[in-house]
């Protein structure tokens, strides 16, 4: 045999190894998929969940950022995959949102949702020098008939707890929505909105510095981190909202990958290593196991379409 | 200054800038690829480095993306990201007339000027320049976003008619997606592609690049590489001394808008275009191969990549696409961008000055090396060079989120394009109405609920009323100078018969 044939031998040989590897390396392999850009919200969540989670289940996790069309492309891709507990899609709220925006040809109601991992506190806040001590004190000076309330997003769950506290209140402040966190924060630290809504993690850095004041919690517990800081329902207003974070997969996900991590996650929720990282990030756990996942996004689904109906923003 | 000299030399940090602004020059001169793409596309990298090297990292693709936006701008009249639009106009008709190597000269040089101009503002003035960010609210924005729309006038051409109807058309363009305010869904068609509106850059690189194909092909001499000048020409004393006046009114508008968040590098680009026009000695040369046309945007831009940070690091806000991704470098690494970062993390903001000083000079370095294919590949015959474009302006388009729906978006508006080139309708007042529709109809309406739809709300809110006024003065100003020049053509053309 010539020397080049040999060459050329050796390389088949070679490639084949190398793609009988790759096969058993990809049965190993989970990929987590979001429609978060790299840095986002969701993105950060599965890049430091995912060597945590990957000593605890002894597998390998890669992180997807599937972005576009607002979470559809995302979830398009769930729906077309095989459920065998290879892919999961990282879920929030804004995937509901999309699927009842748009109407796309995969929804949320395509996926099967697995277990739920956080819960993001929302929180209610105002300028330190804004002189409102209080949420009382907002919603009093609303009442008198001024009132600007900033959300980030105008499709937003964020949105939907500033309409719900205009109700329940009985006022008539304005809602004001922006393109995100950081503009509304503007706004808020310079006494155009007399209060906004947001995740603790965005408003850290100024709560540090002491320019903003929390005034409530919008959910079923005080914060650990700021244990005076009483909830909504607390000060006499019936509403708490709880944005999730979960995960979920292609329907029909079969019961031993549902098993295994309906065990892995509290595990992880646990580790003391993790533990501290998601606290720093503001983020509160809150495991749900399969069977109560799907209720709650169930119920979620349910209410968030009845809001965007009442608002007229879909029909 | 001798201790940032030190750190570039004897750290990492030196390294890092220079591969932050080597893929950063890549990234922007790809259409499509805007400077966030390109540092989102670097983030999953950047988890297990020091984080002070990760930042700077980022921050270095920011500052060599905003300079790469301008190469296919000047060299194939494609801007690679937003805010090189300005740059289209006198960039390519330099080009055209054989000057390519002197067009990128002038870019560069004038690139880097901004950004050091930047960087000291950065440094010196981030605290008090905060304050400023917060003292716009929606009604000043808006005012800012009429303002920025005023320089149609200026980037219309011959006629001003045709330039408003492109404006409008760009407005039209930027309704697309979901509404402001009640967040029902605009011209979207059930596509969830459109819910974010339509991308800028989709119809900059259809109009510009697609529509530049389209045209070419049909022209004689199809067959015939380019004869432009191959040799790079950094701007010689004279050049200089002319460009100066443009280039310190790029770094002023630059240093303005960078710090408000949401304003960006566009706007202060083409502001910037419009009054190193009013101020020049050379006004007719504006829109045929200006030098200070090139000069004014590129050191505007420039200076915004460094500005924009002001806000990231002085309140935590992330003022465009790019601090946004800088700021989801800092989360990553648990640091916590804002007022205490300057007292709990005093290295990692040294380390980024230094690290933005280390950019800056690498981009003189590089910025030059990579003129030099692009410039032998300018100058390939046509068949060749038209199949590369396509090939290079689609794929960074698919690259943005890899959807295919962009790519037809993009390929969409090149008819439009042609048509426009046919009919002679500028395509600047379109982009300027696709880039800045969003900002001003959402602040007109946010303005509006505040103040209980009372127009008063606009002049009461003083920066508001002084942005306006300006506005009309930039606007009254051009329209009599169309004006004159419409009676001087029509007194010409009597004469002549």
């Amino acid at each position: 045999m010539t020397s080049w044939k040999t060459y050329l031998c050796a390389l088949a040989l070679a490639t084949c190894a190398t793609a009988c590897d790759r096969s058993n390396e990809s049965a190993a392999v989970v990929r987590l998929v979001t429609h978060s850009s790299p840095g986002g919200g969701s993105d950060v969540f599965l890049r430091e969940m995912a060597p945590h989670l990957s000593r605890i289940m002894g597998r390998t996790f890669v992180v997807d950022n599937l972005q576009g069309g607002s979470g559809a492309r995302a979830i398009a891709a769930l729906v077309g995959a095989e459920p065998d507990g290879r892919m999961f899609y990282a879920t929030t709220p804004t995937f509901v949102y999309t699927s009842l925006l748009s109407r796309p040809a995969a929804r949320y109601t395509d996926l099967d949702p697995l277990v739920n991992l956080f819960f993001d506190p929302e929180v209610l806040y105002t300028a330190s020098d804004s002189g409102f001590e209080s949420l009382s004190d907002v919603i009093d000076h609303a009442r008198s008939g001024g009132g600007a309330w900033g959300a980030a997003n105008p499709a937003s769950l964020e949105r939907q707890v500033m309409e719900q506290l205009k109700l329940k209140a009985g006022v008539a402040a304005a809602v004001i929505t922006f393109e995100g966190g950081g503009a509304m924060l503007i706004n808020v630290l310079n006494h155009t909105l007399d209060m906004g809504v947001g995740e603790l993690q965005e408003l850290r850095s100024q709560l540090d510095a002491g320019t903003l004041r929390l005034l409530a919690v919008v959910g079923d517990d005080r914060l650990p981190q700021y244990p005076d800081v009483q909830t909504v329902k607390e000060q006499g207003i019936d509403l708490a909202v709880r944005k999730f974070r979960g995960l979920a997969g292609p329907r029909g996900l079969p019961a031993d990958v549902i098993a295994a991590w309906e065990t892995a996650i509290p595990i992880l929720l646990d580790d003391p290593e993790y533990r501290k990282i998601y606290i720093a990030n503001g983020l509160q756990p809150g495991f749900m196991p399969h069977a109560e996942y799907v209720e709650f996004m169930d119920t979620f689904g349910r209410d968030t379409e009845a809001f965007l109906r009442d608002t007229g923003v879909i029909e | 200054m001798i201790g940032a000299f030190t750190a570039i030399v004897t750290t990492a940090i030196g390294p890092a800038a220079f591969a932050g602004v080597a893929w950063g020059i890549l990234g922007g001169a790809l259409p499509g690829i805007s400077p966030s793409i390109a540092m989102a596309l670097l983030l999953p990298f950047t988890y297990g480095m020091d984080p002070t090297i990760a930042i700077v990292l980022l921050a270095s693709t920011y500052v060599g993306a905003e300079y790469g936006g301008s190469i296919p701008a000047i060299l194939i009249r494609t801007p690679g990201t937003n805010a090189a639009a300005a740059t289209v106009v006198d960039g390519y008709a330099m080009k055209e007339q054989g000057k390519a190597g002197e067009a990128l000269g002038i870019s560069l040089y004038s690139g880097v000027l901004g950004g050091m101009v930047g960087l000291v503002v950065l440094v010196l003035l981030t605290e008090p320049l905060s304050r400023v960010a917060l003292a716009f609210t929606p009604a000043a924005y808006f005012a800012l976003g009429v303002l920025g729309l005023s320089v149609i006038a200026s980037v219309s051409g011959a006629s001003l008619t045709k330039g408003l109807m492109a404006a409008l058309l760009g407005l039209m363009i930027a309704t697309v997606g979901t509404d402001p305010v009640s967040g029902v869904n605009r011209f979207t068609f059930g596509s969830p592609e459109l819910l974010s509106g339509i991308p800028p850059i989709l119809v900059m690189v259809g109009l510009f690049a697609v529509g530049e194909l389209l045209a070419q092909a049909g022209e004689p001499g199809w067959q015939q590489a380019a004869s432009g000048a191959a040799r790079i020409r950094f701007p010689g004393s004279a050049m200089r001394k002319r460009i100066a006046r443009p280039q310190a009114i790029g770094s002023v508008m630059g240093v303005f808008e960078g710090v408000m968040p949401g304003a960006g590098g566009t706007i202060s680009a083409f502001l910037a275009y419009n009054e190193a026009r009013r101020w020049s000695s050379h006004k007719k040369e504006f829109g045929h191969g200006s030098p200070e046309g090139i000069a004014a945007p590129e050191a505007a831009n420039n200076t915004v990549a460094c500005t924009a940070l002001v806000p990231l690091l002085s309140l935590g806000i992330p003022g465009s696409n790019s601090s946004a991704i800088l700021l989801g470098g800092f989360l990553i690494h648990g640091l916590i961008p804002g007022p205490t970062l300057f007292v709990n993390h005093p290295d990692i903001v040294n380390g980024l000055y230094t690290g933005l000083l280390a950019a800056n000079l690498s981009l003189l370095v590089l910025g030059f090396v990579f003129m030099i294919p692009c410039l032998w590949l300018v100058n390939r015959p046509k068949p060749y060079l038209m199949a590369f474009v396509y090939a290079f302006v689609l794929s960074g388009v698919y690259a943005i989120e890899g959807s295919l729906f962009h790519v037809g978006v993009a390929i969409g508006f090149g008819p439009v394009g042609y048509a426009m080139r046919y009919f002679t309708v500028p395509f600047l007042p379109m982009v300027l109405g696709v880039v800045l529709g969003f900002m001003v109809e959402s602040n007109y309406r946010r303005a509006l609920v505040l103040a209980s739809g009372d127009h008063m709300t606009f002049l009461q809110d003083s920066i508001s009323a002084g942005l306006l006024g300006l506005a009309f003065v930039f606007v009254a100003g051009s329209a009599v100078r169309h004006g004159v020049d419409a009676i001087r053509r029509r007194r010409l053309a009597r004469a002549a018969v």
